[in-house]
């Protein structure tokens, strides 16, 4: 464990009856990271992140948090940030004395908490809110005072569990930015998700797990230089899409009809691009065709694919 | 954070969102309106039970019966003629009664059961006695001295508890049965309630399951006292208001105030509630939904209070009594009972008292087991067998 390192976890497994939830899994963050936790529902994720705070006992492997130089095996509350899952709050009292409480227990002067408190609802536009009870605000608005419930007490270190679910496109590019701006002010993020173009845009680093093994652990560049080599090509077509001679293209991964008149087209690694438009122009009726790398999406797709293959 | 500070922390949240000086207030003049009916309605009950009833005779009944009867009822004498008019008149007018003599015997036609049929009953009993002593020729002194009631002369060794001591004693099961009640309503939202808000997760993750326990148990009860606190206030000024109004001295308020008996019904009633409290606190972890739970009815359990408190009052020597008075569920109200109504020696009090406090400490130990290991069990509500098979892992 180096002085950055801020969380080390080292072959950490778990089962629940017949299931195997996690399995051997190793991973650290450093001081100032946005480390992405991916995996499907069911993966492995939640699981996890409950065992790093200690709300179960894992069977085996260990938990190293560093904060300050002081190394512990379990978590120091005031130190850390959790925005569970199952989201709730206080919903018949007032916004504001709830989001104090939540940060006191986490050992935040009431008095400084209230003051926090509301220059977070400032910044999210909900400081004349504050003495409303949270069922009278929208469900967007309910998630913008959760997410600052689980930060208001500025921990070293967040745990973000599927912090964009239920959440409006605006918002979510609403939540990215304070994410973003959390990390700017000294915190360490773990965050776990499956909606990957989010993920895409803030994590530095990601945890591939699928049915609790892992399938990747590295840096977003890694993972493109690795798995992201393959020509993508959204193709769309004035009519009837000629399945029959798309197959017989060649270096084809994968075909995926995605509209009546649209297909997604996957190449095998390294293929050149100008080969395979001279090939396309063979076929008749293109009306457009636009060409990409995979996404974290696509390679998340195609990594579990072949995982559970 | 340390374990008290957190602690403290729970405890407080708890205490300011259930007490609420409104909610007492408003307790407060329901009761008052309450007591205000239930004194005047008694008294309008007692005046109405006074009054003489109603009852006919014929005129030629005998008179030392009619003036026996006269002292219990209103009684109207007509002629013998009348007697067929009268008796068709009770079923058109549907009122009166009508008390005839047959040979050895009586009949009363009535609309319906007489009012004070019982002393009706007594009367002629006495009548039908005293006519018979003085068939066999007695003297007015003998038949006297018959009819003289036994005395008895009252000599007890163990002095029991004075009405004042008695009266206290009921007063603090009363406010002790409240308390948990209260906290019985207050649980429930502040556990079941949260679970089903889905805030238990947020808070576990900053404190300890244990932590947490203790302060909700710790707050409920203080809210439970506050409420109690309250309530004793305004008994002792409805009390004094009371007296005024009977025109007994306030001063005799004092007798009520019997300093040791404070002491101890004091320090078992906080005891009593902790330890239901850490109870209620255990059986509402496992519960997912009130409505639905088939656990709900274990949450009437504090009704044993109620129980204890008379059977311990009816002979506090038996041995149900004496049990109710160890057992850590009903001591702390059945102990003191029995205190005051009974010889109690000083290592009795002490004893139950140290079972009371260590079941105490630990039903919280296993409240806060059992939130931690059913909280795990997502989805459906965990039975009880699940909990402890997890708490025994755990």
């Amino acid at each position: 464990m180096t002085p950055t390192t801020i969380l080390q976890v080292s072959a950490l497994s778990k089962a629940f009856k017949n299931v195997q939830a996690v399995e051997n899994i190793s991973f650290s963050l450093e001081r100032g990271d946005i480390f992405a936790f991916l995996g499907p529902n069911g993966a492995g994720k939640t699981t996890t992140l409950r065992i790093l705070l200690d709300i179960i006992k894992a069977d085996s492997g260990s938990i190293k948090w560093n904060f300050g130089g002081i190394v512990n095996n379990l978590p120091p509350s005031a130190q850390i940030g959790y925005l569970p899952e199952e989201r709730g709050l206080y919903t018949d009292l007032p916004i504001i004395r709830s989001l104090v409480y939540l940060a006191s227990i986490r050992g935040m002067e009431p008095s400084k908490a209230k003051t926090s408190a509301m220059e977070w609802l400032e910044k999210l536009d909900l400081a004349d809110r504050a003495k409303e009870k949270l069922q009278a605000l929208s469900k967007g608005n309910q998630q913008k005072i959760q997410f600052i419930a689980s930060i208001l007490h500025k921990p070293a270190f967040a745990i973000l569990d599927e912090p964009f679910s239920g959440l409006d496109p605006l918002n979510q590019e609403k939540f990215i930015g304070y994410i973003k701006e959390l990390n700017h002010q000294g915190t360490t993020i773990l965050l776990s998700s499956h909606q990957m173009p989010l993920v895409e845009k803030i994590a530095h680093r990601v945890f591939l797990i699928n049915q609790g093994k892992e399938l990747f652990n590295g840096s977003l560049m890694d993972i493109y230089k690795n798995f992201g080599q393959q020509p993508i090509l959204d193709i769309s077509f004035a009519s009837e899409i000629p399945h029959e001679q798309l197959q017989m293209l060649p270096g084809t991964e994968n075909i995926t009809t995605v509209g009546a008149q649209q297909v997604k087209v996957t190449f095998l690694p390294c293929r050149d691009l100008n080969e395979i438009l001279l090939n396309l122009a063979r076929i008749e009726g293109i009306a457009n065709i636009k060409s990409h790398n995979s996404s974290l999406h696509d390679i998340f797709l195609n990594m579990v694919k072949t995982h559970q293959q | 954070m340390n374990y008290y500070k957190q602690v403290l922390t729970v405890t407080l949240w708890e205490y300011r969102r259930f007490f609420k000086i409104k909610n007492e207030l408003i307790g407060i003049v329901v009761m008052i309106v309450i007591f205000t009916l239930s004194y005047f309605g008694g008294r309008y009950a007692a005046t109405e039970s006074s009054e003489k009833p109603h009852l006919t005779v014929l005129n030629d009944l005998n008179p030392q019966l009619s003036e026996l009867l006269s002292k219990d009822f209103e009684v109207e004498s007509i002629p013998v003629g009348e007697k067929a008019k009268y008796l068709s008149e009770i079923t058109t007018l549907k009122e009166g009664s009508l008390l005839l003599q047959e040979g050895a015997g009586f009949e009363v036609h009535s609309w319906k059961k007489p009012k004070k049929f019982k002393k009706l009953q007594e009367s002629l009993n006495v009548y039908c006695q005293t006519e018979a002593l003085l068939k066999i020729n007695l003297s007015a002194e003998n038949l006297e001295d018959v009819l003289k009631p036994a005395t008895l002369k009252e000599v007890y060794l163990y002095e029991t508890g004075t009405r004042g001591k008695n009266v206290l004693a009921y007063f603090f099961a009363g406010l002790m049965i409240m308390a948990v009640f209260l906290s019985f309503a207050y649980q429930f939202t502040a556990i079941t309630g949260e679970k089903q808000l889905k805030i238990t997760e947020q808070i576990i993750s900053a404190i300890k399951p244990q932590a947490w326990m203790d302060g909700k148990i710790l707050g409920i009860t203080l809210t439970g006292l506050s409420s109690m606190l309250t309530y004793s206030v305004i008994g002792l000024l409805g009390g004094m208001l009371f007296f005024q109004f009977t025109g007994t001295p306030v001063s005799a308020i004092i007798q009520y105030l019997y300093f040791p008996s404070i002491l101890l019904f004091f320090t078992f009633t906080i005891m009593g509630v902790l330890l239901w409290n850490a109870f209620l606190a255990a059986i509402a972890s496992v519960i997912t939904d009130p409505n639905n739970s088939g656990k709900s009815g274990i949450m009437l359990l504090p009704i044993l209070f109620v129980f204890s408190a008379f059977l311990v009052m009816r002979d506090p020597d038996d041995g149900i009594s004496v049990f109710l008075s160890w057992f850590p569920l009903t001591s702390a109200t059945a102990m003191p009972m029995r205190w005051v109504t009974t010889e109690v020696a000083w290592w009795q009090l002490a004893g139950s008292f140290v079972i009371l406090a260590a079941t105490f400490y630990l039903l919280r130990k296993l409240a806060a087991k059992i939130f931690h290991v059913s909280i795990l069990i997502s989805g459906k509500e965990p039975t009880w067998r699940e909990v402890i098979k997890l708490a025994w892992e755990n």
